[in-house]
Formats: structure tokens, sequence, C-alpha cells
């Protein structure tokens, strides 16, 4: 049975997400309602098209929901204009995606310090030094003045997690983060993930990788669109 | 630390390094066109304005039998007057190469001192010494003469003196000679005499002291000037007060580079099309990376300019190679111009503040430009940028549904569609074409209206080959009868003309222009009338006016009464018609209505129909024509063979047809630079479709007849939208013409070689816009592509 919840850093009430496609209204999300604890390691598991990205979408504010609320800390995202969200977004997510989505022509060190310049979360002087710190925590300091392109997938994963945490986010959303991965270095990004929430970053993930479940904290599967189960059965390992 | 915002861009730039290089050639026409004409007409303006102003011009001129001394002394006592001076004007006729020219020379002992209408002194000698001639500068290409030559001088019937050219020498004051087919030259009294002429002053120019802009307050001091002049005994023939400060053809200049600048800005216009098609192209590529900034944090305020700079900088760089590229083309054709006026750009300095208006126009205009489309990229939401799939989804359009049921092959109606999936892009790429090419042909209407034109004078409206002009006026009948007496004369009419000035509501004569009077039932013109019509044997005060006559004297209007002063007498006339008459500016009237207004029926001229004959025969006729009067003690003062002037005339009209010609160019390369770039954001974006293409077996040849036929369904389209929008255009063209130059019949049809001309130029610009993206295409790989991001 699970355990007494943390006090939540993610509160989703009634979330419904619909998109009008050529065949009629397709509904991604049908009425989630859910909490995650501040320090959690979550993970999303469902089949394709159950709603998970569009889950992920909702609390990284990159969508908003049709209907429900989406409160993540403090702040009601679902309610925020565009132009406050980008701001919010910048300070309080950091997003992993499946297939890095670094920017090629910057370095790596340079993809850490972007956001930092975006959001003047750093004075400019601090943010190289912050960068290499973070992709140091990472493992990949000695890429830092590499371009993406020679770095491999796992490299350039953990570059994409490193600037995910440049603006030291309230929370770490993670989409497939090791679907485009092979199985050791996959293996490596999620225990890194599990590190981080022992440290106190709440990180929700995203995956098809069941195995992904040992190492979490707090599961939520969907199907079609609901919450099929929610299990915030384990504590930090 | 915005540096590294800054990073991103130049990287970015650099790694589309084609593309970038496309845009900034692209600004750069744009502005390298529009530059250079605002660099030629700030530095016409200049060297027109203070070059015209730096001769101190007459206020106004008074034309007398004679400029004594005492005459003189009395005009310089004259408290309005800043300064006066007296010199000798007078016609002659100049042979070199066998040719014999009309001349007007000027004479002064101290034409070296005089301070108004100063000339400055060229190469060679200057003041010409005696028996020595000084050819005006631009005088001496059309009659080749040049210092370290010599010519032949005569005046009247005088014996004819050969004469060193010992100089050159500039008079800003003068229309050019070329122009007016008139030889300028300078000599000294003692030379006049040697040839056997009067070398009393006849022309006193003077200098108001005040109101030196007001050309009614001139006018009243010139009233003034001659009643004091003829108070000292002096007989004033005319006076002319031209408009003050302004060069006789500084309007049609003015009016010619009005047109030309109108065009260059249409061509920054074209350029900015190009700019937006490749801004949105390239934010087109960057809209994922867009939507990733956005999840790190990025406003779209902050990518606004960091896209909006990246704009500004290219437009700087086109700055960079665009401003002095138009200075060289401006400097060029301001020297061309300027030596139309009788001005010499010399060294002079182009304005700085023309640098400045270019740099602001190259700078903002890709800012400008990209101002819809990054705003437009900067909003795409952030699910929506990293959503795209890599395939593009062409949306259904009428056009492809007319395609889909059109039973053509499935590669073909591929590239009819994708030609129509970027609707604005294709919108923008086709629009540049189009008008390039509607100004091509326009450019090309305008030039057979001008040829058209001047056919018409010269074959149809001027039906003489030949005048002959007299030292005095004789009977006219007698100069028709001997000249009708002469093998090779078909006809011959004798007309007489003189100067004549409207008197204006103040009571004093406007500037002086010339009357022709001939036969009314002329034979050897017949101009067309635009309005009212031409002479009849009645009009006792009937004249018809040219349309550049009325543009000097709008008072001139059909059927409006005038007071002309003619041979100092005043007298009312009436304008029954406005004639076409070529881009002269005068009027005509009977012969019998000049002779009741002057009391004078002799004539001063003869016009003659030649039978055909070869250009070597009319030389010989002239001689013996010449010879003929001579031997009757009627002395011939110049010949005119009409068609002499035709070439040039014909040329320096077809130089704006030209010039219209040369930007229509830059416009369809601007047009091709389009297509081009329309085309590789159309195979850069459609990576993955073409590696899904190559997977399901298409081969090389069918990748590059897809981009090819796509590129020549825009082109063709181009060239089919061109020809109904070079109708309002030879419009417009050809009624500018008419404002510079004179009035050309407006050409709707558009020319059939032209339209043939512009489908080979469209194909060869489809087939070398298309080429790189074509080979593009081609090199993309299956697995390169399907792993495209």
């Amino acid at each position: 049975m699970t355990a007494a919840a943390p006090q939540p850093l993610i509160t989703l009430r009634d979330a419904v997400r619909t998109f009008p496609t050529a065949a009629g209204t397709f509904t991604a999300l049908d009425g989630v309602s859910l909490s995650i604890a501040r320090g959690a390691f979550a993970v999303v598991i469902g089949q394709s098209g159950s709603g998970k990205s569009t889950l992920l979408s909702l609390l990284s504010g990159v969508d908003r929901p049709t209907r429900g609320d989406v409160v993540v800390g403090d702040t009601a995202v679902h309610a925020l204009p565009e132009r406050a969200i980008t701001a919010w977004r910048g300070r309080n997510v950091g997003i992993v995606f499946q297939f890095f989505q670094l920017l090629p022509t910057l370095t790596a060190a340079e993809n850490v310090m972007l956001p930092m310049d975006f959001c003047d979360r750093w004075p400019g002087a601090e943010r190289r030094a912050r960068a290499m710190v973070l992709l140091d925590r990472l493992g990949v300091a000695d890429q830092a003045d590499k371009l993406p392109a020679t770095l491999s997938g796992g490299q350039q994963q953990r570059v994409a997690i490193a600037r995910a945490l440049a603006n030291d986010p309230a929370v770490l959303l993670a989409d497939e983060p090791t679907g485009n991965l092979d199985s050791k270095t996959a293996v490596q990004i999620l225990d890194l993930f599990a590190a981080l929430a022992r440290e106190g970053q709440t990180v929700v993930m995203v995956t098809h990788d069941m195995a992904a479940r040992n190492r979490a904290t707090h599961t939520i599967a969907l199907a079609d669109g609901k919450v099929a189960d929610d299990d915030h059965g384990r504590s930090h390992a | 630390m915005r540096n590294l915002r800054v990073l991103k861009v130049w990287r970015d730039v650099r790694l589309h390094g084609a593309r970038t290089a496309l845009v900034i050639v692209a600004i750069a026409i744009g502005i390298a066109g529009a530059g250079s004409v605002l660099d030629t007409w700030a530095l016409l303006r200049r060297v027109t304005v203070e070059g015209f102003l730096g001769t101190n011009p007459p206020s106004a001129t008074l034309r007398m039998d004679a400029v004594t001394a005492p005459v003189l002394a009395a005009v310089r006592a004259m408290p309005e007057l800043r300064a006066a001076e007296s010199r000798r004007t007078v016609m002659g006729t100049v042979t070199s190469d066998s040719t014999a020219r009309t001349a007007m020379l000027f004479v002064s002992a101290d034409i070296a001192t005089h301070t108004i209408g100063r000339v400055a002194g060229d190469s060679g000698t200057w003041p010409p010494p005696d028996r020595a001639f000084v050819i005006e500068h631009s005088s001496a290409n059309f009659a080749n003469v040049h210092p370290g030559g010599t010519v032949s001088l005569r005046l009247g019937e005088g014996a004819p003196l050969m004469l060193p050219v010992t100089g050159m020498a500039r008079d800003g004051t003068l229309p050019p000679g070329w122009m007016e087919h008139v030889v300028y030259g300078f000599v000294t009294p003692a030379t006049i005499v040697a040839l056997g002429g009067d070398s009393t002053p006849n022309e006193l120019r003077i200098v108001v002291r005040e109101h030196a802009d007001d050309r009614d307050a001139i006018r009243r001091v010139a009233a003034r000037v001659r009643v004091v002049a003829e108070g000292a005994g002096a007989r004033v023939r005319d006076v002319v007060v031209p408009v003050p400060g302004r060069h006789e053809h500084q309007a049609q200049m003015d009016s010619l580079l009005y047109t030309q600048g109108a065009f260059g800005l249409l061509l920054l216009l074209l350029s900015g099309f190009l700019v937006v098609n490749l801004v949105t192209g390239m934010l087109a590529g960057q809209q994922r990376e867009i939507g990733i900034m956005k999840t790190l944090g990025a406003s779209p305020e902050q990518l606004t300019v960091m896209y909006l700079g990246l704009s500004l900088g290219l437009g700087l760089v086109a700055c960079i190679v665009a401003i002095p590229l138009a200075a060289v083309i401006g400097r060029a054709y301001a020297q061309f111009s300027a030596s139309m006026l009788n001005f010499e750009v010399g060294a002079t300095p182009i304005p700085r503040w023309s640098f400045a208006v270019q740099l602001v126009a190259g700078a903002l205009l890709p800012v400008l430009a990209a101002l819809v489309p990054v705003r437009r990229g900067c909003a795409v939401s952030v699910s929506e940028s990293l959503r795209d799939t890599g395939l593009g989804s062409a949306p259904a359009t009428a056009a492809g549904r007319l395609f889909g049921a059109s039973g053509l092959a499935r590669p073909l109606l591929l590239s009819l569609r994708n030609a129509f999936r970027k609707r604005e892009r294709m919108v923008l790429t086709l629009l540049t074409l189009a008008t390039g090419g509607a100004v091509f042909l326009g450019a090309l209407n305008l030039r057979a209206s001008i040829r058209d034109s001047v056919s018409t004078l010269y074959e149809d409206e001027l039906r003489y080959q030949l005048s002959v002009r007299f030292e005095q006026r004789h009977e006219g009948a007698a100069l028709v009868a001997l000249a009708m007496s002469e093998p090779g004369v078909e006809h011959a009419e004798a007309w007489s003309g003189a100067r004549a000035a409207v008197v204006g509501d103040d009571s004093l004569p406007r500037s002086a222009f010339v009357v022709t009077a001939l036969p009314a039932d002329t034979r050897l013109v017949s101009f067309p009338a635009s309005a009212g019509r031409w002479l009849a044997a009645s009009d006792s005060e009937g004249m018809v006016v040219t349309p550049r006559l009325l543009e000097d004297e709008p008072a001139l209007q059909l059927g409006a009464r005038v007071q002309l002063l003619i041979a100092g007498k005043a007298r009312t006339w009436r304008v029954v018609g406005i004639v076409g008459a070529g881009p002269s500016a005068g009027a005509y009237v009977t012969r019998g209505a000049l002779a009741r207004a002057t009391g004078d029926s002799s004539a001063g001229a003869v016009a003659l129909r030649l039978t055909p004959m070869s250009a070597a025969a009319q030389a010989d006729f002239i001689q013996r024509i010449r010879a003929r009067y001579e031997a009757a003690n009627l002395l011939v003062s110049s010949t005119n063979l009409v068609q002499a002037g035709r070439g040039a005339l014909e040329d320096h009209l077809l130089m704006v047809a030209s010039f219209l010609g040369l930007m229509s160019q830059l416009m369809i390369i601007v047009g091709g630079l389009g297509l081009a770039s329309t085309m590789s954001l159309g195979v850069l974006e459609r990576t993955r479709e073409i590696g899904v293409l190559r997977a399901i077996g298409a081969r090389h040849g069918a990748i590059l007849t897809m981009i090819q036929v796509e590129g020549l369904v825009v082109t063709l389209l181009g060239w089919a939208l061109a020809i109904p929008l070079s109708l309002p255009m030879s419009v417009i063209l050809e009624r500018a013409f008419a404002r510079i130059m004179f009035e050309v019949p407006v050409t709707l049809v558009p020319d059939a070689f032209g339209v043939v001309a512009w489908l080979g130029v469209v194909l060869v610009v489809s087939f070398v816009a298309c080429l790189w993206p074509a080979l593009r295409a081609m090199r993309i790989t299956t697995a390169a592509a399907l792993a495209y991001e």
C-alpha cells in the first residue's frame, strides 16, 4: 500500500486535453488528477497514445489543458499568460528530450550556459564556471568545448541534463530520455535521475522502459488518457 | 552574457553560408540600384546647382543692336544692379570634317575677366588669342572639334578663315551644344573683324542686387534697364529672364531622376520581398531550435531581438558591398547625365547624407522585411515547434485538386503541387519576377514608342530634308523660285521666324521663344494636333504651340488670347492648336500673320524637299544650292540637313529607356535570386520527403526533374503575369517619359519579340536558379534524409 505522501510540488486536478483532428476530437488526457511530491522521482508509463507526453507538456507549460488545473509549487501554470509562462518555465522547469535537442552550433558548455543567459539567473562571469560544475557532475566536463555532433548519444544526453539543471529548476521533466540510448547508457541516466531526486530534485520522467519503475519513488500509469495506476509506494533507495 | 546569443546567430550564419550570401547579395543589389540613383541625384544636384550658380548666371539678358560704351555706363550706374556686362553673340558656320554646322560665337575682348556667366578654361589656351578658336566643351564631340585641330569659320558669306583650335572652355549657363545642334565657340573681336564681321557687343547681361530669386522682381528691373538702355540710344530687341537659379534643362533632369528614383525604390522593395522569403525560410529551418530555446526560458522578445539583430547585421554587411558599388555606378551615371547639362562632375564628392540614407535604408530594409516573419516565427507555440516531423504538409488547394484531376504523371503532379505548397513565398517570388518582367517589357515598349515617334517626326512630320538660312531676309517668292530651278528639288517653301515673348499680367515681356512662320498650306511639315487644329490661311492671329512651350508658358492654353511682343510690337494672338513637334519648345504661325504683325513679309530661310538621293549626293546638292544663291547675291548663313539630328536625338532619348532596361535586368536578377532561395528552402524543408522518395525508388533524374519543373512552373507563371502587368507599366513609363522629354504614343500591345525574349529570359532564370537546389536535392541520401532533424 502507499506510504503517506509528502507535501506535493505538482498537482493536476481533472486535467483534460483534447485535440481537433480530421476524424473528430481526440482526447489525449481525460480528467487526470494526480499529485507529485517534492523530491520525488516519478515515472509516467503507458502505451503509445496513452497521453504521457501530453501530460509532460502540461506540466512544463508547453501546452495548456483544455480544462482543469495544473499547479506547480505555488503557480497555477494553466492560468499563466504566454509571456509569463516562458519566464516561469526558464526558472522553474528543466526539460530533457528523447533526441537531446542540443543546439548544434553551440558547444556543450555553451548549450548549458544558454538557459542562464536567457533567464539572467546567474551573473555573466559565473555562468561558464557553473556550466563546468554541472558538466563535471554529469561526467562530461572533458567534452565542454565540443560541438554536439562530435559527442556520443549518451554524452549528448548528459549535456542535455546539465542544460536542464542550469537554472537550478524545482522540477526536471524528461520525455523518454533513454529511448535513444543503448541499455548501458540508459541505466546510467536512470541512476543519475535517481541520485538527483535523492538530493531533493523533483524528477518526472515519461518512459516506455519498465525497468525505470524499479528506481522511481512514484509510478503513474496512463491508459487511454486516464490514470490507470498511481503508485507513491517507494521511497528513495 | 548577450554574446552567447550573438555567437549562436553567427555560427548559424556560417552553417548556412550559401543562403546567407544570397540574402546579402539580394540586399546589396537593392541598395546598389537605389543607391546609385540617389548618388546620381545628389551629385547632379550639387554639381548643377553649385556649378550653375558658381558661374554667377545672369538674372536677365537684353539683346540689342549695339551695346555701346555709353549704354553700358548708363546701365552700370543703376543702383538695382550688382553687375552688368556686354558681349557679342554672332551666328556663323563652322566646318570641320567637311561638315558645315551652325556656330554660335561669343565675342569679347575681356571674356576671361567676365564675372557674369563665368566661362572656365578646360584645356589649352584661355582666353582665346586673336585669330584662334576656343571650342565650348559640350560641342566638342558633337562637332568633332578638339584643341590641336583646325576649323574653317565664316560669318555669312564672308571669306572663311582657317583657325587653329587652341583650347576648350566650359560655359555652364548654356544648354548643351550637342543637344541644341549648335557649335559654341569663343573668339576675340579681332577675329570677328578678320572674318568681316562687326565686333560691337549686342548682348547685355545683368545681375540684380536684390530679390535675385524672384523672377517677377527681375522682370521689373529688366524693364527699367531696357528703358535706361533705350534712353542711352540702344535698340533693345528682346529681354530674356530665365527662372532664377535654375538651369534651362534642370526640370527635365529632375523628372528623369525622380522617375529613375522611383524604379530604384521599386528595386529596393523587390529586394525586400526576397529578404522576407529568405528570413521566413531561415526561421522555418530554425523552428525547432526556437522551440527548444523557448523551453530554456527564451522570451519571444529575446528571440525577436536575436533574429532582427541578424537581419540588421546582414543589411550592414550588404551595405559594405553596395554603398561603394552604388558610388561607382552613381558617379559614372552622374558624369554622363551632367555632360548632358554641360557640367563636369570631376572629383566633386558625393554628399555624405546620400551614404547615410543608403546605410539607414540598407540596415533597416532587412529588419523591416524580417519583422513580420520573425514575429510570426517567434510566436509559434513550443509544442508546435517541437511537433514538426520533417515531412511537410500540403494544404489542399484548388490548383492542387485541378492538377489531381488532370491525369498528369505523378512526378509532374508532385512538382506542380510543390510549387503551390508555400503560397506566400511563391506569391512574393512570382511578384518579383513578374514586376521585373513588366518593367522589362515596358522598357521595350517605351523603346519601340521612342523609335516610332522619332521615325514619325523625321519621316512623316518633317517632310523636308534641307533648310537653308540666309544672312538677310529676302522676298520669299524669289528664294523659292531659285530653289525650284535647281535639279533635285521637289518642293520648296520660304519660311520666316521671329523671337516672341508673352506679355505678362504686369505688362512685362516674359522669356522669348522662337515663332516659325510658314505657309498656311505648308506641305513640308505635318504635325499632329493633340488639341485644337493646325493653322488655316485665314488665321490672321492664330498660332499653334508645342507642348514643351506650353510647359514653359502655361498662359498659352488652347483657345487663350495672349499678348505677344514680336519685333518690339505687342499684338494679340489666339492659340488654335497644340501640336506635337518633337522635344522642342516653339510656336508656329502663318507667314501672312507674322508679316501683318511685324510689317515685314520677307523670309529668312527656305525648306526644301529633295528627290531621293544618297548622302554624298545631298552633300553635293548643298554645295550647288549655296553657290546658286550666292551667285544671286543671296548670302547663305547656314544649311541644315534634317536627318543630321536624328541619330543624336534618338540616342539621347533611348538613353532613358536603356536605364530602365538596366533596372529591369536588376529586378529580374533579384527575381532569379528569389527563385533560387525559394527552391533552396523548399529542398531544405523537404529533405526528409526527398529521402522518402529516394527510398521508394526515385532516381537522380526524377529528383532533378521534379525541382526544375517546380521552378519552371513559378517562372512561367511569372512570365504570364508580367504580360498584363506590362500594360500599366508601359503607360506609367510613357507618361513619365512625356514629362521628361516629349509625348510618345502609348504602346499597349506588348511587342511579340519582347514577349518571346522575356520567355527566353525566364527559361534561363528558371534553369540557373534551380540548378543549385536541384543538385543539392540529388545529393541527399536516404539515410541522411531520414535522420534529418
